[in-house]
């Protein structure tokens, strides 16, 4: 084999070669790159910002990843939280960056997902046949609050312990259901270690496990229903 | 429109002519270069505010001492604004404010999940949905006018 003809594109690079036949006999990859990849057409009507959601799902990408570098100096405990984040912030080499662009992602993924939905909306797409994708989407921002919401409190700071206590207290005062769902969150009747177990496990695993599912939801649709024609 | 399914089974000559009169492109290269030029004037906005305004850290916390100012994040001013404005409620009972102020909230959240199914009108056209553009329009502002009235007040 001296060259592969792969939709418009032709390979000649002897390795690349090599490696696709050896990938090829395995999987046979050259048909779902050709369906998939090379053979794919995609829109030419888009403009910046149809490209709010992708956005986001990048943002999302560098949130786990530098979530994943600040778990493994962060500390989930009262005591030790808030100088864990102080060493990462002052000590660990590069821990600063990592924080900041957390802390931004976190803060810019609020905003591009409002700027997704805004497009969305005003641009008519959530109509037929995409409702439920809409739906998808909606579940998906409340996901991007809570994750706001629990992580806020994380660094255990004096501003994020009282926000959160000011922000429980709300749904608390609700008759009937308010206690009980008061409790659900604090584990007791004030913000304490529970609270911050919590808070930090619904941050790490809950939310994500139910973003990465829902995002794989919202994407098996755009996938089975393209993206939406031009007005 | 078409399909996605039936844009995908086009004889390679349709796509090609379609490619050609600048109606579609092709996925590869032309999307995924797009993309991945997106991809890296995001991380460039990220990293340059990471550098230029590290986030702050506020001391540890302390249960016993209350600070005296405290507001939410940006994102949660609206709602906490919104929270305040109901408190003005007290009038009708001790039990209103707070009820009448988080039910409203799971309201708007109800209704969001329902637009698709509350919109009756199948057309796209800014012209045709006049109602739908104002009601969207006066959502944001308000949203974007309780903010800045949480953040002042």
């Amino acid at each position: 084999m001296t060259e592969l003809k792969l939709g418009p594109i032709t390979l000649r690079n002897r390795l690349v070669l090599k490696g696709f036949e050896m990938l090829d006999r395995r999987f046979a990859i050259k048909e779902i790159l050709d369906e998939e990849v090379f053979t794919k057409l995609a829109p030419t009507h888009l403009g910046i910002f149809s490209c709010f959601g992708g956005i986001t799902f990048f943002i999302f990408l560098m949130q786990i990843t530098t979530g994943l570098l600040l778990m493994v100096y962060y500390v989930p405990d009262t005591q030790s939280a808030h100088k864990s984040v102080v060493a990462i912030t002052n000590d660990i080499p590069f821990g600063w960056a990592v924080r900041g662009l957390h802390f931004w992602g976190a803060n810019l993924m609020v905003l591009t997902v409002m700027v997704h939905m805004a497009k969305i909306y005003f641009g008519g797409i959530y109509k037929a046949p995409r409702e439920m994708n809409w739906v998808t989407g909606v579940a998906l921002f409340l996901l991007t609050m809570g994750f706001s919401f629990t992580g806020y409190l994380l660094p255990w700071t004096q501003l994020s312990y009282w926000a959160t206590v000011i922000a429980t207290e709300a749904p608390g005062a609700m008759p009937v259901v308010g206690p009980l769902t008061k409790s659900l969150m604090l584990g007791g009747p004030d913000v304490s270690q529970i609270t911050l177990s919590r808070f930090f496990t619904l941050h790490v695993m809950v939310l994500p496990a139910a973003t990465f599912s829902l995002l794989i939801a919202h994407f098996l649709q755009i996938r089975r229903q393209g993206i939406s024609g031009p007005m | 429109m078409k399909k996605e399914v039936e844009i995908k089974h086009l004889p390679m000559e349709e796509k090609k002519r379609l490619v050609a009169e600048g109606k579609m492109h092709w996925f590869f290269p032309g999307h995924i270069v797009e993309q991945i030029i997106i991809c890296i004037v995001v991380f460039l906005v990220l990293i340059t505010l990471a550098t230029m305004f590290p986030p702050a850290l506020d001391e540890m916390a302390d249960p016993f001492t209350t600070p005296e100012h405290i507001k939410p994040e940006w994102y949660f001013l609206a709602a906490y604004q919104e929270l305040k404005i109901a408190e003005k409620l007290m009038f009708i009972g001790a039990w209103a404010p707070k009820v009448i102020g988080i039910g409203m909230q799971g309201v708007i959240v109800g209704f969001l999940f329902a637009i698709p199914f509350l919109d009756p009108n199948p057309d796209r056209q800014y012209s045709k949905r006049k109602i739908a553009l104002a009601l969207g329009g006066a959502a944001v502002l308000g949203f974007i006018g309780l903010t800045i009235w949480g953040h002042f007040s």
